[in-house]
């Protein structure tokens, strides 16, 4: 499974909860410069693959490679490679914008002049920098999404995963997001999203695994689930509806 | 890490320095200037001069150790823990964080306190060397206790629990207002099982000249105890106690 090619390999992963299992022996592989789009319901594991991706979560059985370094043995390494974007607001709520940034760019040794830029610009590309001095705590919505993301992006990191990131972005700013994700994949960051939102899905990614009860259930390119004319949205209906019966 | 420690405990600077400078002034004020010019020399020593070591001690314990127990806490409650855990720290890394934020603490109320001490003309320091050891290694020895609690603990109330029960009476059983020489011989040889009666002793023959306890086995406990958490909290991080999904 790992060639050069991939920047993610996930060999027979198992994630237990106590008795539950909530990711079952899932083997995947994305290669560099996808844009990929993890779907599926609520509880069917995705969130739970990321965070064993990520470090968050322990491996119950198998393996993640991240540009071939193993999460858990090359932990050090694996996670200098990674950005997270969460689905839940894991952040200080009394730390102001431009420190949340600051700190995370320091957790990744970017020296201070570095930094210093690296904060500057994020600020700007998610304009934040009015907000520069509020607390977490303080800012609305989209706001806090917006500097959530600025901060997975603040070590510049090959693959990027965004969890349900426009949750609460208003239209505007979802297509403005669009435009930058499509410009940092382009540019060669292999992205994985997850999204309820499965036109965001169907515009950006080039590639789609759908995961139910812990297991990929489909995968493939975009246009292979859409061939038949069918929408993203209905094909991904049809497959975890199948799934149920 | 050490940074965002600091910044910590620079935003409630009246809860974190102001609070413990005031208890310790009060202290020095009531034990020293009032009580204390009623009673003799201890150990050949004014009880002002005999006292102030162990005040200076029970402050920066309670700085070190609600440093990082109210931070690591904090940061699982609201999983902002998982920022760490995604970077590429080690776990020896993130527990140095956690740590010397709390030395940091510890180390800030100390220079706080000697002022105090000095308008009082409580300070003599015939060791500053061994004075900054003791200081910096019970500070340390502190914050892994609070590390260690927040780390077990499943609400607010269980964390002050060990600091209750545990490290609050055998902090004043372990000498401070006394000379243990002043106790039954029961009680005497009990506080030589206690460490905290070598820490204060640490402290305060840096700063008199004057030791109760045998400095060799003194050191011996400050060392193991350092290390022996290290060791343990090190552990817990690396099999994810409570932090880790």
């Amino acid at each position: 499974m790992q060639n050069a090619d991939n920047i993610l390999v996930i060999d027979h992963l198992t994630k237990k909860y106590d008795d539950k299992v909530a990711v079952d022996n899932l083997s995947l592989s994305i290669k560099r410069g996808m844009f990929f789009g993890l779907l599926g319901p609520n509880g069917a594991g995705k969130s739970t693959t990321i965070k064993c991706i990520t470090g968050i979560g322990k491996i119950t059985s198998g393996r993640i490679l991240i540009d071939g370094l193993d999460v858990e043995k090359d932990y050090k390494l694996a996670r200098g490679k990674v950005g997270l974007s969460p689905q839940d607001f894991n952040v200080d709520f009394f730390g102001k914008c431009d420190d949340i940034l600051d700190y995370m760019a320091g957790y990744y040794g970017i020296p201070a002049a570095v930094r210093k830029d690296r904060v500057e610009s994020l600020l700007k590309r998610f304009e934040l920098v009015e907000h520069r001095s509020k607390t977490f705590d303080k800012l609305s919505g989209g706001l806090k999404r917006r500097l959530v993301l600025a901060r997975a992006l603040v070590n510049e990191p090959a693959l990027l995963i965004l969890d349900e990131p426009t949750a609460g972005i208003d239209v505007e700013q979802r297509l403005a997001l669009w435009g930058y994700l499509r410009e940092l994949n382009k540019a060669g960051t292999t992205i994985i999203l997850t999204s309820h939102y499965l036109e965001e899905v169907e515009a950006l990614c080039t590639d789609i695994a759908i995961i139910n009860n812990g297991k990929i259930v489909a995968e493939g390119t975009k246009d292979s689930f859409i061939k038949d004319g069918s929408s993203l949205e209905q094909k991904y209906l049809e497959i975890t509806k199948g799934e149920k019966q | 890490m050490v940074r965002r420690e600091v910044g910590r405990t620079m935003r409630v600077k009246v809860q974190t320095l102001v609070s413990p400078v005031m208890s310790a002034t009060l202290y020095i004020f009531i034990f020293g200037s009032v009580i204390g010019t009623k009673i003799d020399n201890i150990i050949g020593v004014p009880y002002i001069t005999f006292v102030f070591p162990g005040i200076l001690m029970l402050s920066v314990i309670n700085a070190a150790f609600a440093s990082s127990s109210s931070s690591l806490y904090f940061a699982r409650f609201i999983h902002s823990i998982d920022e760490i855990l995604v970077a590429p720290f080690s776990y020896l890394e993130m527990i140095f964080g956690y740590m010397l934020g709390g030395v940091m603490r510890g180390l800030m109320v100390a220079v706080l306190i000697i002022g105090v001490g000095l308008l009082f003309g409580a300070v003599t320091l015939v060791n500053p060397l061994g004075f900054l050891f003791y200081i910096i290694a019970i500070s340390g020895i502190f914050s892994l206790l609070g590390m260690f609690v927040a780390l077990w603990a499943e609400g607010f109330e269980q964390l002050s629990t060990l600091n209750t029960f545990v490290i609050t009476p055998l902090t004043y059983l372990g000498g401070i207002f006394y000379s243990i020489t002043m106790l039954p011989q029961f009680a005497e040889r009990l506080t030589l099982l206690n460490p905290f009666f070598y820490f204060v002793d640490g402290i305060r023959s840096s700063m008199i000249g004057v030791s109760e306890a045998n400095p060799v086995i003194g050191l011996t406990v400050t060392l193991v105890l350092l290390i022996g958490l290290t060791a343990l909290i090190v552990r817990l991080f690396h099999i994810g106690w409570r932090i880790r999904a």
